[in-house]
Order: structure tokens, then sequence, then C-alpha cells
């Protein structure tokens, strides 16, 4: 699903935010990423979801390599991926109901095929009585619920989440944790950023472990991902 | 991306009404700018149409000196200014023409004997231009007995200079309009896109193409631009209904009517001019924000 050859990622007048990371995430795993702040989580995501392109190295996607793909294909491939960040990113002049129909309208689906979906994916969140409010009027843990679902909206192949509990109170948190965690169960490939130890002790899974842009460690054992020894 | 009027018309439209102070003076600004063009392009195409009437009452004068041979000079005169209408006129044919010339002052010619004018050949010239006229004068002088030719330079050459002037000034000044339009219309729809760069950001998030992204912005501008240019149509003959009265008690209702002042075509060309705007200044606007972000 997810394969980075030696990937490298330097901006000018840094130092390297990714240096030298070579790892491969199969379909349907689920992944943590974690690492101290500036270890390069959030580049790394930006460079999976083609916000960004690598200095050097290889990153294959869906088994495409993505320096060979044309701009105008990448938003073709971004319709395979859901995006969740800690800040939500929901538009906030539309209505709840308006920013999880977003992806399947960008997908042209038929408007009441759209609105069908919608319902469902609000009811599965508890949250189809907000369906019709704005944004800014709901809860943290409601908006970001609200931001899980649209991604998940079109049935992406994959979800990346970075930080997606870091504004939210530990019952939230579960909340989101949950929903992710059954996107996966789902066959959803889920890679999720985050520097919180709670989350990374409650759910056994995959950790990939960044220090400096460097991958240091690559494995299930938690307490070795918390020490940050490789 | 497939194309789907309906719904990027109604995207446009709901972002126009969320976010209505945008909308507000987007419209405003190409509002101003057309309005301005319009008023300009209208006072430009009046002033024009006052000195082609006025033109076009000019004759060339050709004064007889005494006992010179009317019809000879007549004839002589038509010859030399082929097509043109030619008129002889006795002294005192002349003299009843002043009179009436005169109007209620008329009493002044009262003791003025028939011979006190001369004969007179009158050479109509409507539309003529100063060069024109000053050649034909010159043809006119050699007509068997004519004494002097008046050719009407004292009015004329002020009022040619005066066009050549206002063709001059205009033109600098339509340039420097139409630039400053430019400018304050993208600027504003570059503010007002700019305002909306999270939404743009969003939406290539979850793969919107370009396209996609940019259509709803098109329309927005499109609908700012031909509301603007319409408002502006409708503020113009608002303003010409305003000044009518003053254009009428100074004579001038007959000449610059509503259709003279402001024709359909130059109301239709605001209009299209405000859409083209609108259109043009949200294109380069979303272009140069997804250009930012895509670099970003």
């Amino acid at each position: 699903m997810i394969q980075l050859f030696h990937v490298s990622k330097e901006y000018p007048g840094d130092g390297p935010a990714l240096d030298d990371v070579s790892l491969n995430v199969e379909k349907g795993e689920f992944v943590f990423l974690t690492g101290p702040s500036g270890a390069g989580k959030s580049t790394l995501l930006k460079l999976v979801f083609c916000d960004e392109a690598p200095t050097s190295g290889q990153l294959l996607l869906f088994g495409k390599n993505v320096a060979k793909l044309p701009a105008r294909a990448v938003p073709y491939l971004r319709r395979n991926i859901g995006v969740v960040f800690q800040d939500f990113k929901l538009l906030p002049r539309r209505t709840v109901a308006e920013n999880v129909a977003l992806p399947l309208e960008v997908q042209a689906l038929p408007p009441k095929e759209i609105r069908r979906r919608v319902r469902a994916l609000l009811r599965s969140v508890g949250l189809e009585h907000r369906g019709d409010k704005l944004p800014p009027s709901l809860s943290g843990g409601e908006q970001q619920r609200v931001a899980v679902v649209r991604a998940l909206a079109a049935a992406p192949a994959l979800l990346l989440a970075d930080e997606p509990t870091g504004n939210l109170d530990p019952e939230r948190t579960l909340e989101v944790m949950e929903l992710l965690a059954s996107a996966s169960a789902r066959g959803t490939t889920v890679v999720v950023a985050t520097h919180d130890r709670s989350i990374l002790e409650r759910y056994k899974r995959r950790v990939l472990v960044l220090e400096h842009g460097r991958l240091v460690s690559d494995g299930a054992s938690i307490r070795r991902a918390a020490r940050g020894t490789p | 991306m497939t194309f789907r009027p309906l719904y990027f018309t109604r995207r446009a439209m709901d972002a126009m009404i969320r976010g209505p102070y945008v909308t507000l003076i987007g419209t405003a600004t190409i509002f101003v700018a057309v309005f301005a063009t319009g008023l300009f392009a209208a006072a430009l195409g009046g002033a024009e149409r006052l000195l082609a009437a006025w033109a076009g009452e000019v004759r060339i004068s050709i004064y007889l000196a005494p006992g010179a041979d009317l019809a000879a000079a007549r004839a002589a005169a038509a010859a030399a200014a082929p097509g043109r209408e030619v008129r002889a006129v006795t002294s005192a044919e002349a003299l009843r023409d002043l009179a009436v010339e005169l109007g209620d002052e008329a009493r002044v010619l009262e003791g003025v004997g028939p011979g006190a004018l001369s004969d007179e050949v009158q050479v109509a010239a409507p539309g003529i231009s100063l060069a024109e006229a000053r050649a034909l004068a010159a043809r006119l002088r050699s007509v068997p007995g004519a004494a002097d030719v008046d050719y009407g330079e004292a009015l004329l050459g002020p009022l040619e200079r005066f066009v050549r002037r206002a063709r001059t000034t205009s033109a600098v000044l339509f340039a420097a309009l139409a630039l400053a339009t430019a400018v304050l219309v993208s600027n504003t729809l570059r503010l007002a896109v700019f305002a909306r760069r999270d939404e743009i950001e969003i939406m290539k998030l979850v793969g919107a193409t370009d396209a996609f992204v940019a259509a709803p912005f098109l329309i927005e501008g499109l609908a700012q631009g031909l509301l603007g240019g319409g408002l502006a149509a409708g503020g113009l003959l608002a303003a010409y209904a305003a000044v009518s009265p003053r254009l009428h008690a100074a004579g001038l209702g007959r000449l610059l009517t509503v259709r003279d002042a402001l024709p359909p075509s130059l109301l239709l060309a605001l209009v299209a001019g405000g859409a083209l705007v609108g259109l043009l200044g949200s294109a380069l606007s979303v272009a140069r924000t997804l250009r930012r972000i895509s670099t970003s």
C-alpha cells in the first residue's frame, strides 16, 4: 500500500525533515507513527498524500511511483486517501452534512446517493441530528468525528490521521480512536501520527518511531516505541 | 471533471449568500469601475455628437463686391464645390435672413436699407473639417466678383482643436481608467478568493481537481460582474434622468436623448464588460491561489 525507499525531505535553510526513511505498510494494516514534535511525522504524511514531494528516494503508493504521476492525476489518487487533521479542517460556512458530502460531490455521485450516504455516516457517529449545524457550533469531539466520517465518506483505501486526538479530552480521544479502529476492521489501511503514549499503550499495533527525521524503530513493541530505541 | 453547471451554480450562489460582504465588495468594485467607464464613454460620445451637430451647421459664405453678377458667382461656386448645396442670396434676402436670426433684436435693423448688405453665395458644408473648409474657401475665393469668403474659422478652429485635445485626453484617461479598473477589480477579487484559501485547500485535500475548485469561483465572478455591470447601467440611466431637465433647459435635450447619450449598445457593452472583468478577475485570482497552494 505504502512503500518508501530511502526517502529524504529537506526544506531550504533547514536540516532534513526526513532522512533516508524506508518502510512498507501493507494493505489493511493499522500503523502508528510516533516521535517527538519535529520528528517528521507530519512531513511523512504530507508526502503520502502528495501534498509535498520527496527531495530524494522513491515513494510508491498503491504500487505507483508518485514522482512519476502527472500533476493532474494527483486529485484522483487523493480520492483513495482520507485525511484527518488535529485542527479538523472543516469548512466553517458549510453545514456538517455538506462537509461530509464534499468528497462524494467531488466524485460526482448522484445527489440522492450522497444524501443517503451522508445520513448513514452521520448516524454511525451519533451526529444525525447535527447535520444542518455549522461546524463551529459543535464541540471539538463532534467536529473531529465529522472530520473522520468525511475522510471515510468515499470509502478510501487509505486513511491518514495527523494527531487526530491532539485537541480532545480522553473520552473524546477514545471515541475518535474507535472510529479509526473500526475503519481498519473494515479493511481500510490506517496510519495515525500521534505522540500520545496512552493511545499507543491502549491499541497494540505496529509502531513506527521517527526521531530527527530518521526511522529509529519499526515494530510492535510499545515499550521500545516509548523509549524511542531501535 | 464532469461538467455540472447546476451544481456549480448552486455552490456559487451558496457562497455568495454565506459571504455577503465579500460579494458586496466585489460587486461594488465592479459597479464603480463600470459606472465610471460608462460615464466617461457617455460624456465623450455626447460631446462628439454635439460637435458633429454643430459642425453640421457650418456653411461657407462668399460675399460679392457691389455690382457683381450673382447668378454667375453661384454657378462658379457650384463648380468649385461639386456635390454641395449652393444658394444665391440677394442683399434683400440676406437682410431678411439676418432679421430672422436676430429675432426679438431685429429692431436694430430698422432704417437699414436693402443695399446695406452685399449679395452673397452660401455653400452648405455639413461635417466639414477645418482643413477641408480652408481648402474649399481658397477655391471659392476665385469665384468672379468675390470680395470676401467666410468659412467660420473663428468657430471651427477652436472647436476642432477642442475635439482633437478631447480625443487625446480621452484616450489617455480611458487607458488609465481601464488599468486602474483592472488592478482594483483584480485585487478585490484576489482578496475575496484568498479569504477562502482554507476552503480551496480542503477541497484539494478531498481530491477536487483544479477545475472543480475554480468553477464556482468563476461563476461567482461572472455573477458579481453581471450584477455590478447591470447596476452600473441602471445607475447611468438614473444619472441621465437626473440631469435631463438641465439638458433640456440648455437646449440640448433634442440633441442628447437618452438613446443618444446611453445607446443600448453602450449599456450592453458595459454589462458584458462587467461580466468579463468579474470572470477574468476571478480566473486570475483563483489560478494564483491554486498555484500558491500547490507550491506551498
